[in-house]
């Protein structure tokens, strides 16, 4: 593994003796567990009981990938998982990827963008979709966990195939848009000849906090989002909702199973609807945050209230609807993210909304039952469309000098 | 209907909260109007109570309460045999309220289970309109026009489900787009009732697969099965729909807001499925639906035009011309009666048409806050 710092690298390439002496400056870096700096020196460890960037509090920038294998080698399947985590263990720690970086004639194994920038809490997360495991040639099939199945069609569901599925996926979250498209970026360049990526996202803003240090983001309806989410400190709702347990295969304990919604927002539609109607489809005051007939963000929401003798938070609004009251207590950890992509080319609208991501022990009875009432019912569905989707399942952490996957392949 | 289905009761509440003092001709509503006259009654085993009642024109807000019977649970105010206002399943202890702005006359109260099932309502005095004469203008307008489309989607219902019904697929495909066009003009209204627009426009996956009927589900065996088998109570069930939708129609109250905002709805509906080609995923009759949508709501803003050309002329003029516009964008598409095929359309094409839209769309959304407090 390497062990140069891309300060470091930058600082002795720079300025010739003086780089010594910030080495250690840059040094200070590796293994830290600042996670909570905000100003980029913080560095997530990827190493330990459950993989990174699932209660890791949610970072600003995000750019998912998924993968498709193009060999049935399961040998070749190890050995790509155990380089992508050796590497990303490196870009996490802020550190260029590889041993080859100032070789004259050879391409550098690096491909550099992030030289000088610091490692603003990347975290590098990856997952393995129901199609891997059948791969016949892998012989996976009786590892299959019984709660990774595809999401069943859902209502409004315009789903487009090109945008969803895959067999392996990987999550890198970064403070820093650069840092997250450096890690997918050189994971593809080392996966080649391996797998090819299938489709890709990148999120400019995250629109959920996990955790309590932080605040609640709006989402691009102009909306706070996630003020209910689970919060990573909850290590009780953590347990209950996100880890999975003894239910699972052996394989996936302390895992977890990740679900992406790639949902277009109509938001020309949104822009001229009027305000009462914008809350009353949330069920939220839009600028302060508050539930409708609360005062404040965090007022539980009051599904029994009545105004003028209709309920105050409308039968059909989303927080209704999504709320664990009415989803017999299920709930998820959101962790999504705002897009645009350009112009819609057959629309010439704005192509932009929410890449989704939620966590959870069992997709089928928590992201899809609760779907299932919000897609049914749900007000927010005359802005909205699910145009991707995907699961897949999130094995543990991997012990350091081990590799992520190792209890499914090792 | 777009993705999605419902029904947006939240919609006629924030239309009606925006404007409480609009309370409408002769309707009912949920939400109380200001200064209506407020009447008590009880459901016993006897029926309603009390049975004999007397109450000036003008709004009247009922309050129901259920004082102990299991044999009752509704409470129903009829002229003749058409239902105004109801309120239903109130089991022992619950209570309900919704209102009516009555004329003088004699209605009908109806508590069906009680030991005398029928009561009198005598309204008698003078009602004096709460809004001025073009406010009501504007309303009488889209009334009529509700009435007149409602009529004719019954119309030509008819003779496709009579198609279906008797396995004429060619026929039925033929008759299709025509009973389509009526449905799609008043479609932000029909949604205001329930379960009704589901069951009527409901596309595969909004719903679960056991509920899905009505018009999209017979394109779907016409245009991908290219049969009518199994069709029958399918049809059936959409001509008694419709037929539900037109005697609701009769009964809906209106607001000028509201009747603005339903404009609005509409093009929100070309935007979101038909320049989409999601609406008619089977037949692609999606223009005929993208022309009905437009049409709906140019009636809708043709009613409260003279209220909006008061405060702000220049914005209807500017809409007047959008409507032009996005009718001129439609023209190269023409075929016949009817419209080329949503699938013949480069994004090109769909493009233009959807940023035509956007733009009248936009103008539209600027017309309730302005006509509000007329």
């Amino acid at each position: 593994m390497s062990e140069i710092t891309r300060r470091r690298l930058l600082a002795s390439a720079g300025v010739g003796a003086a780089g010594i002496g910030l080495a250690g400056a840059g040094g200070y870096l590796i293994g830290s567990e600042t996670a909570q700096a905000d100003d980029g020196t913080g560095s997530v460890p990827f190493y330990g009981e459950h993989q990174a960037g699932i209660d890791t509090p949610a970072q600003d920038r995000l750019h998912f990938a998924a993968f498709d294998l193009v060999t049935e080698d399961r040998a070749a399947l190890r050995e790509l998982m155990s380089e992508w985590s050796r590497a990303a263990a490196e870009m996490t720690a802020g550190k260029m990827i590889g041993d080859a970086n100032d070789v004259q004639l050879a391409p550098p194994d690096d491909t550099g963008e992030t030289v000088g920038l610091l490692p603003s809490r990347l975290t590098v997360t990856f997952g393995f979709g129901p199609s891997l495991f059948e791969r016949r040639g892998l012989g996976l099939e009786r590892m299959r966990p019984p709660a990774l199945r595809d999401i069943p069609a859902l209502p409004a569901d315009e789903l487009n195939e090109a945008e969803g599925g895959g067999d392996i996926c990987v999550q890198a979250c970064s403070d820093d848009p650069q840092v997250a498209f450096h890690a997918i970026r050189n994971l593809a360049r080392i996966g080649r000849g391996t797998v090819v990526m299938r489709w890709s996202q990148l999120g400019f803003g995250r629109t959920a906090s996990t955790s309590r240090s932080q605040e609640t983001p709006r989402n691009l309806m102009g909306f706070k989002d996630g003020t209910a989410n689970i919060k990573a400190e909850d290590t009780e709702a953590m347990a209950r909702f996100v880890w999975v347990g003894d239910e699972g295969p052996t394989w996936m304990r302390g895992g977890s199973y990740l679900v992406t919604r790639r949902i277009r927002m109509l938001l020309e539609i949104w822009d001229r609807s009027a305000l009462a109607d914008q809350e009353e489809t949330i069920g939220r005051d839009k600028y302060a945050g508050a539930p409708l007939g609360g005062s404040d963000e965090f007022d539980p929401l009051d599904l029994e209230a009545q105004r003028n003798g209709k309920p105050t938070i409308p039968i059909d609004a989303h927080v209704r609807l999504a709320s664990a009251s009415v989803n017999d207590g299920e709930r998820i950890l959101r962790r999504g993210y705002s897009f645009t992509d350009g112009v819609d080319e057959s629309l010439g609208e704005l192509e932009a909304g929410l890449f989704f991501i939620c966590f959870q022990r069992d997709p089928q009875s928590q992201f899809v039952a609760i779907q299932r009432r919000l897609g049914a019912n749900d007000a927010l569905n005359e802005y909205i469309k699910h145009v991707g989707s995907a699961v897949f399942a999130v094995p543990p952490g991997a012990r350091s000098g081990g590799y992520v996957g190792e209890t499914l392949l090792g | 209907m777009i993705n999605r289905f419902p029904v947006r009761p939240a919609l006629l509440a924030a239309g009606v909260s925006l404007v409480a003092l609009l309370a409408a001709g002769c309707g009912s509503s949920n939400n109380a109007p200001e200064g209506a006259k407020k009447m008590s009654f009880e459901l016993t085993d006897a029926g309603c109570v009390p049975n004999t009642a007397k109450a000036p024109a003008g709004p009247i807000n009922f309050e129901v309460e259920n004082a102990g019977t299991t044999s009752v649970n509704e409470f129903e105010v009829l002229d003749g045999d058409t239902i105004l206002g109801e309120v239903e399943n109130l089991a022992d202890g619950l209570s309900g309220s919704f209102s009516l702005t009555l004329e003088p006359g004699k209605y009908t109260l109806y508590c069906p289970g009680g030991s005398e099932e029928r009561g009198t309502l005598n309204v008698t005095g003078k009602f004096e309109a709460a809004n001025g004469p073009e406010v009501e203008a504007a309303i009488t307008q889209y009334r009529d026009y509700l009435e007149k489309n409602t009529a004719e989607l019954v119309a030509e219902t008819e003779p496709f489900v009579t198609a279906v019904i008797s396995g004429e697929v060619d026929e039925a495909k033929t008759l299709y787009a025509a009973a389509r066009i009526p449905y799609e003009r008043i479609e932000p209204v029909a949604e205001s009732f329930g379960e009704l627009d589901p069951r009527i426009d409901a596309r595969e996956n909004d719903v679960p697969a056991k509920d899905f009927g009505g018009f999209h589900r017979i394109e779907q065996a016409l245009w991908v099965e290219n049969t009518t088998e199994g069709m029958t109570p399918v049809a059936k069930q959409l001509l008694a729909d419709v037929e539900e939708l037109q005697r609701k129609v009769r009964t809906v109250s209106l607001q000028a807001v509201q009747i603005a905002n339903g404009a609005n709805e509409l093009l929100g509906e070309v935007s979101a499925s038909k320049i989409t080609g999601e609406e008619e995923r089977y037949s692609h009759i999606d223009l005929v639906d993208f022309e009905a949508n437009v049409e709906g709501a140019e009636a809708a803003f043709e009613a409260v035009e003279p209220l909006l050309s008061k405060k702000d002329p220049k914005l209807a003029k500017e809409i007047e011309a959008s409507f032009e516009d996005v009718y001129a964008s439609l023209k190269p598409y023409r075929r016949g009666s009817g419209f080329v095929s949503y699938t013949e359309l480069t994004k090109a094409d769909t493009r233009k048409l959807a940023q035509e839209i956007d733009a009248l769309a936009e103008e539209l959304s600027r017309v309730p806050a302005q006509i509000v407090g007329e």
